[in-house]
């Protein structure tokens, strides 16, 4: 992974951290890259904290070390402890979290490893206990968060590590 | 029909989610539209995406025109003398991504840049990230093979 950023945005600071990061130099796409992500985060079926659940495994599985050190705000109001947090790991499935947060878990290993490899049993177990419209706000969450995660890998200037910030859905 | 919903294809999957599948299509319609990186070039890589992962509801789906030539020898893009060397640099970057992005090196960024500047770099790895996504959903929502063509034709009416 690349310690030198490969892209740099030099404009003005606007205090928005991704309209400051290398995204904005590409501001026909940005506002609506930002909708999309608001939008998942709001008005879809699934919990705060089922959705950063999914977005902190993918983080993890990525290794975008940005993606990693955030916790979004309001699922941490929703309930998502850093003892939860400290339970996603590969061997989650040993952990002391809920079948829900499990399934949420291999579903996200699913997409990550193999997405045309899903089993019969998996999919049954998803639809027992999601429904149709919390599976697809999940593929989407999935999808969304992990394109953003390599994103910010491709573009280099990664830290090795970042303290844990805590932060709004910008 | 998928397993996931009723939906058969993409849009009537996304179609359970209005608010979202609005937000989705207005930023994936924004790919096509950008200035920084030739629309032809993104859907040679969508393409070159949809090989790797042998996703053939892809493979199927039109986004943009290019030639039949080159979606023909687009699997030996980096040995035949068919493709432009703006093409080439985003294709070695989408076959690295695809693998794994810690693994892209600062030459495959550079050579993007080289074409298409810091804002075609950024471009292109927002454009992957999306790509990417909707393949990796087209395979696990295991959509029928045919829908992807019928799709594309459906919206372009």
């Amino acid at each position: 992974m690349s310690g030198q950023a490969r892209a740099v945005n030099m404009g003005k600071s606007t205090g928005n951290m991704m309209r400051d990061s290398a995204l904005g130099l590409v501001p026909e796409t940005l506002d609506h890259y930002m909708g999309l992500n608001r939008t998942i985060w709001e008005d879809g079926p699934l919990r705060p904290a089922d959705i950063e659940l999914a977005r902190l495994r993918n983080a993890r599985k990525v290794n975008c070390v940005f993606c990693k050190s955030v916790r979004y705000d309001i699922a941490k109001a929703d309930g998502l402890s850093e003892d939860k947090v400290a339970m996603i790991e590969d061997d989650f499935r040993g952990s002391d979290l809920s079948e829900r947060d499990k399934l949420i878990l291999a579903f996200t290993d699913q997409y990550l490893n193999d997405p045309a490899g899903i089993g019969e049993e998996l999919k049954e177990a998803l639809r027992t206990e999601f429904t149709s419209q919390e599976l697809v706000h999940l593929s989407m969450v999935v999808a969304h968060f992990s394109g953003f995660s390599r994103c910010a890998v491709s573009l280099g200037g990664m830290p090795t590590q970042l303290p844990i910030m805590e932060m709004s859905v910008p | 029909m998928g397993w996931i919903s009723n939906g058969s294809d993409r849009r009537s999957t996304l179609g359970v989610l209005p608010e979202i599948s609005l937000a989705f299509d207005v930023l994936y319609q924004s790919l096509w539209s950008q200035q920084h990186v030739p629309p032809a070039v993104l859907e040679l890589c969508r393409l070159r995406l949809a090989q790797l992962h042998r996703c053939d509801v892809e493979l199927h789906r039109q986004e943009c025109p290019v030639p039949d030539a080159k979606r023909d020898k687009l699997s030996q893009w980096s040995s035949v003398r068919l493709f432009t060397d703006e093409e080439c640099a985003c294709l070695a970057f989408t076959e690295v991504y695809a693998m794994d992005a810690q693994a892209l090196t600062d030459e495959l960024a550079e050579s993007v840049k080289s074409h298409f500047g810091d804002a075609g770099l950024v471009m292109l790895v927002e454009a992957l990230g999306i790509l990417d996504g909707m393949t990796r959903l087209s395979l696990l929502w295991q959509l029928p093979t045919s829908n992807g063509a019928q799709e594309c034709a459906e919206q372009r009416v």
